[in-house]
C-alpha cells in the first residue's frame, strides 16, 4: 500500500516540466549534484570535527560543549544545503529514485542518524559539566559519537550508491528484493 | 612530456585487475574517497574559517590550525590512496579526461600550498603575521581545495 502511495506521488512528480527540465538540462543537474556532494565538506566536515572531539582524538584541550557549540551553526548550514539539494535531486528522478533500495536504506539510516543526534545532545546538555574539560569524554559519550561517525558514513555510502544499477527494478532479482525496492509493477508480475 | 606510459602501465597493474575482476571494488573505493574528502575538507574550512575569523574564535588560531593539520593528513592519505585504486580502474579514460589533468593540477598546487607554504607560515605566533597574510593564506586555500574537489566531480561528468 505504501509503496503504491509513495509510487503515485513520484509519477506525479516525474509528470512536471520542471523535473524533467532539471533532468535533462546539461549543466543544471550536474551542478546541483556537485553542490550536493561538496556541501559534504560542510556538513559532515563539521561533525567530524565535534565527533573527533567527542572521541578524545581532537581539540582535547577544548571544552567539548565549546566545540559542540561553535560548530552547530555551520554543521547545519551544511545540512540545509544538503537537504534542499538532495530533494531537487529527488525532484529530477523521482521514480528510479523512489524504487531505489539505496535511497530507501540511506533514508532510514537519515532517520537513524537524526534519533542518534537528538539523544547525544540531550546526553550531552545533561551531563555536560562533569566531563567539558576532560580530554576524553566518557563512555557513553564516545559510543554516540562513534555512532554518529557510523551512521551517516552509512548515509554517504549509500547515497553514493543510488547511482549504481544493481538493484534496479528493470532487472531480474529476488522477490525480496522487488519488495524492498518497492517495485510494485514486478512484484505483481511475479505473482 | 608525456604521460601515456604511465597510464598504460597503471592500467594494465595488479590493481586495475583487482578492480576490473570484482565490479562493485571501484563503488566501495569511491565511497571511502567521499568520506576522506569529507574529513579533508571539513578540516579545511574550519582551520581557515578560523583564520578568517569567522568560527570557533574564542580559541587561538594556533591551536585550531594544528588540530586540524594532524586530521587533514589523514584524510589526503585516504583520498590518494582510494584515488590511485579508482584511477587504475579507468586509467585509460582518465589519460583523455581534461577534467582529471585539472584534478591533478589543482591537487599537486594544494599539496605544495599546505606542505612548503601553509604549515611553515603558521608553525609560529600568528600575532606575529600580518592579519593580511593570514586572510590571503584562507582564502587561497578554500580556493585550491574547493577546486579539487568541484573538478574531481566534474571527471564524472565529462
Amino acid at each position: 500500500m505504501l509503496n503504491e502511495i509513495l509510487l503515485s506521488l513520484a509519477r506525479w512528480l516525474d509528470s512536471q516540466s520542471w523535473s524533467t527540465q532539471i533532468h535533462e538540462s546539461i549543466y543544471l543537474y550536474s551542478w546541483i549534484e556537485t553542490t550536493h556532494v561538496l556541501s559534504l565538506m560542510i556538513f559532515l566536515g563539521m561533525l567530524c570535527v565535534i565527533d573527533l572531539r567527542m572521541l578524545g582524538w581532537a581539540f582535547d584541550k577544548v571544552p567539548a560543549s565549546t566545540i559542540a557549540n561553535r560548530l552547530d551553526k555551520p554543521m547545519m548550514i551544511g545540512f540545509a544545503i544538503m537537504l534542499i539539494s538532495g530533494f531537487l535531486l529527488y525532484y529530477a528522478i523521482p521514480v528510479r529514485t523512489t524504487q531505489s533500495i539505496w535511497f530507501r536504506t540511506k533514508v532510514i539510516l537519515l532517520i537513524l542518524a537524526g534519533i542518534n543526534a537528538f539523544l547525544f545532545r540531550a546526553k550531552m546538555q545533561a551531563s555536560a559539566s562533569s566531563w567539558d574539560l576532560d580530554p576524553i569524554p566518557p563512555k557513553r559519550i564516545r559510543v554516540g559519537a562513534g555512532l554518529s561517525l557510523l551512521l551517516w558514513s552509512g548515509v554517504v555510502i549509500t547515497g553514493r550508491a543510488i547511482a549504481y544499477d544493481w538493484f534496479d527494478c528493470r532487472r531480474e532479482l529476488p522477490y525480496a528484493m522487488y519488495w524492498a525496492a518497492g517495485c510494485v509493477d514486478e512484484m505483481a508480475a511475479f505473482q | 612530456m608525456d604521460l601515456y606510459p604511465l597510464f598504460e602501465w597503471l592500467d594494465t597493474s595488479l590493481l586495475a585487475d583487482i578492480s576490473k575482476a570484482y565490479g562493485g571494488t571501484f563503488a566501495v573505493i569511491q565511497m571511502f574517497h567521499l568520506m576522506g574528502m569529507a574529513l579533508m575538507g571539513g578540516m579545511v574550512l574550519v582551520g581557515d574559517l578560523r583564520l578568517l575569523n569567522i568560527l570557533l574564535r574564542d580559541l587561538p588560531s594556533e591551536m585550531v590550525i594544528e588540530n586540524t593539520h594532524k586530521w587533514f593528513g589523514v584524510g589526503l592519505t585516504i583520498m590518494i590512496i582510494s584515488g590511485i585504486f579508482m584511477s587504475s580502474a579507468v586509467a585509460m579514460k582518465l589519460y583523455y579526461n581534461s577534467m582529471f589533468a585539472a584534478k591533478m593540477a589543482a591537487l599537486a598546487t594544494g599539496i605544495v600550498f599546505v606542505y612548503a607554504i601553509r604549515k611553515p607560515l603558521l608553525a609560529g605566533d600568528h600575532t606575529e603575521l600580518n592579519p593580511w597574510t593570514l586572510r590571503i593564506v584562507a582564502v587561497t586555500s578554500i580556493m585550491i581545495w574547493f577546486t579539487v574537489a568541484a573538478s574531481g566531480r566534474w571527471i564524472g561528468f565529462s
